[in-house]
């Protein structure tokens, strides 16, 4: 390069605007979604129905809130959701915790077998036809009304990975920290539970954000276990079914203020602790 | 211990069990079953139990109701499912386009967030933002965004004159699959940034420095030392959205339901309808587990193959 220094910077100076721009640009599309939805759910109807380029509501109105929840049974969807999120976090917060721990601390035989099942269903994915199973081993238990047997196959499902993680943390804590609870004359389970599960606190902070938001999210699971019971549904069916009533264009307004309401608390959670989100990521993908 | 010695000893094989529990107990053998048994015991009831399921009605006719020995017929009416291995194509026509955006828009995103600039923990979290939401919920947002009618992208690409009918994004064949991809990139980039992003936290600053004293600027700072410094973890990652892409049905399922024309049917879409049925059909169990286990086998090989190249990639570089 034989230009000057001074040409060099302002180069530079535009090089760096332009990659900005592209970042503020690929900001905007990837916030444009979220915010026209929340926006859009304080449209009325009518102003949905007619579309447009405008983003903003011409009246803001948040009678489709009260619609919804009062109408659409959004308040039993939400209930649900709360109750499935909350069910599969604190499962998964004790399947992880106990398991963890074992698998980092003891010896025994057939460990290796165990673990290795773990780390082999990670990996063997059928898709959708191993809910076929679970649905008619529920309708057999009689557990096919209620959520709890939704709560029990998505922590199932999910707690290799968690248990990988605390497993991993565990690793790094120095087993000293054990023979001194010992010594004191701890239990095994007393260890675990007067030592290491506060030490244990910040990857157990990942696993409840991680669980709580595979519980909120969770889909097609809690879609076949809800076919023909519409009070269990939680949002995202309850929202999505609406969708697919035929009747759809006409509750646009509701559908926007249903899928507000299922966006909303997570994306709250997500901003209050996205160091934790993005920490639990990272630290699942390298060490899982 | 044998028979003969318990007959002669009466009394020690009862003590040495008391024995054996307290011990056990002391040592935390039995707090140590009671903490791994649940996770065991959800493991098999939600893992392997399903997964051996599969292979009691592979030979089967079943709708959920009834079940009939139909012996290899599962199997033959496969080879001959136009939909099925059309729906197997569709899952390599989307995952490949996905991965073709996903991974440069990813990798140039967490190029640019590793630069530390002002602002830049904003705008990462912006990015990773779309993957905290449903995919279910997130998919119907966009089916309102692509509606042909009374969409906003028409709106706007209709006044800003690039084009002049509305277009039925999700209706019509020709950009029903575009559309079902631009949610799935919109839904995952932020994802396989973050794996980027952490990938070069391991890339040590003294490197990045000596390029700079040498004059190298940021494309050949790119090209020269973070990528191939990356390699590894981008080989893992690339294998991460492999797989991923090759199991997503969830978001298309709300998008479009397959069609139009099964045109964006991808084979787990299919099978899950086969599995719980549509509005117009019964379900076919038995047929849909011999499609399940062949999906399964063909992301099997897709691996096997891409776990090849990548070896043999190394032998070059």
């Amino acid at each position: 390069m034989s230009g000057g220094k001074g040409v060099y910077s302002t180069q530079t100076k535009i090089v760096r605007g332009l990659l900005f721009l592209f970042m503020l640009i690929i900001a905007l599309l990837t916030l444009y979604p979220i915010i026209y939805v929340v926006l859009g759910s304080f449209k009325e109807n009518q102003e949905l129905l007619v579309g447009g380029t405008s983003i903003f509501p011409k009246h803001f109105v948040i009678d489709n809130y009260i619609q919804a929840w009062e109408q659409a049974d959004f308040a039993t969807y939400t209930g649900n959701s709360v109750y499935l999120a909350f069910g599969v976090m604190i499962l998964s917060l004790l399947l992880s915790s106990m398991a963890g721990y074992v698998f980092s601390r003891r010896d025994f035989r057939g460990k290796e077998l165990i673990y290795g099942l773990f780390v082999a269903f990670m990996f063997i994915n059928v898709g959708s036809v191993s809910l076929r199973p679970l649905f008619e081993l529920a309708i057999k238990l009689k557990m096919n009304t209620s959520l709890f047997s939704v709560i029990l196959i998505s922590a199932g499902g999910g707690q290799a990975t968690y248990i990988f993680l605390v497993r991993g943390f565990m690793n790094s804590i120095p087993k000293e920290l054990d023979e001194a609870a010992k010594i004191d004359g701890c239990t095994f389970f007393q260890t675990f539970y007067r030592v290491m599960l506060p030490v244990l606190k910040p990857i157990l902070a990942t696993v409840a954000l991680l669980s709580f938001r595979g519980g909120w999210n969770e889909y097609i699971l809690p879609l076949v276990f809800t076919m023909t019971n519409q009070a269990k549904r939680p949002l995202t069916v309850g929202v999505n079914m609406l969708k697919n009533a035929g009747d759809g264009a006409a509750a646009w307004n509701i559908m926007f203020a249903g899928a507000t309401i299922a966006i909303i608390p997570i994306l709250f959670i997500y901003i209050c602790a996205s160091k934790y989100f993005i920490e639990g990521l990272t630290a699942g993908a390298v060490k899982g | 211990m044998s028979n003969k010695e318990k007959a002669s000893l009466p009394a020690k094989p009862k003590r040495t069990f008391a024995q054996k529990l307290q011990r056990a107990n002391s040592r935390g053998d039995i707090a140590t079953f009671f903490m791994l048994a649940p996770s065991v015991l959800l493991l098999l009831v939600t893992s392997v139990y399903p997964f051996l399921w599969i292979f009691r009605y592979v030979c089967y006719d079943y709708n959920g109701m009834n079940a009939y020995y139909t012996g290899t017929r599962n199997f033959t009416r496969m080879l001959s499912d136009a939909s099925f291995w059309g729906s197997v194509g569709h899952t390599f026509e989307y995952a490949l386009l996905k991965i073709v955006f996903i991974i440069p828009l990813a990798l140039i995103m967490a190029v640019l967030m590793n630069r530390k600039i002002k602002g830049s923990g904003l705008f990462r979290g912006i990015y990773f933002m779309p993957t905290i939401i449903s995919t279910a919920v997130s998919a119907m947002v966009f089916t309102f965004i692509f509606a042909a009618y009374n969409g906003i992208l028409n709106a706007i690409l209709r006044s800003t004159g690039i084009i002049s009918q509305n277009i039925n994004w999700l209706g019509d064949p020709k950009t029903a699959m575009w559309s079902v991809i631009i949610v799935a990139i919109w839904g995952g980039f932020g994802n396989y940034m973050i794996y980027f992003i952490s990938g070069m936290a391991g890339i040590s600053e003294d490197v990045y420095e000596s390029a700079q004293i040498d004059g190298a600027n940021g494309l050949q700072t790119f090209w020269k030392i973070t990528l191939p410094m990356l390699s590894p973890m981008l080989k893992i990652i690339l294998m991460l959205a492999i797989t991923g892409a090759f199991k997503d049905y969830d978001s298309i399922l709300v998008l479009t339901q397959g069609g139009p024309n099964d045109r964006t049917k991808v084979m787990f879409l299919y099978i899950y309808q086969l599995i719980f049925g549509s509005n117009t059909a019964d379900p076919q169990i038995g047929y849909g587990t011999v499609l399940s286990l062949t999906a399964a086998v063909i992301v099997g090989l897709v691996t096997a193959v891409y776990q090849f190249f990548a070896r043999k990639l190394d032998d070059v570089m």
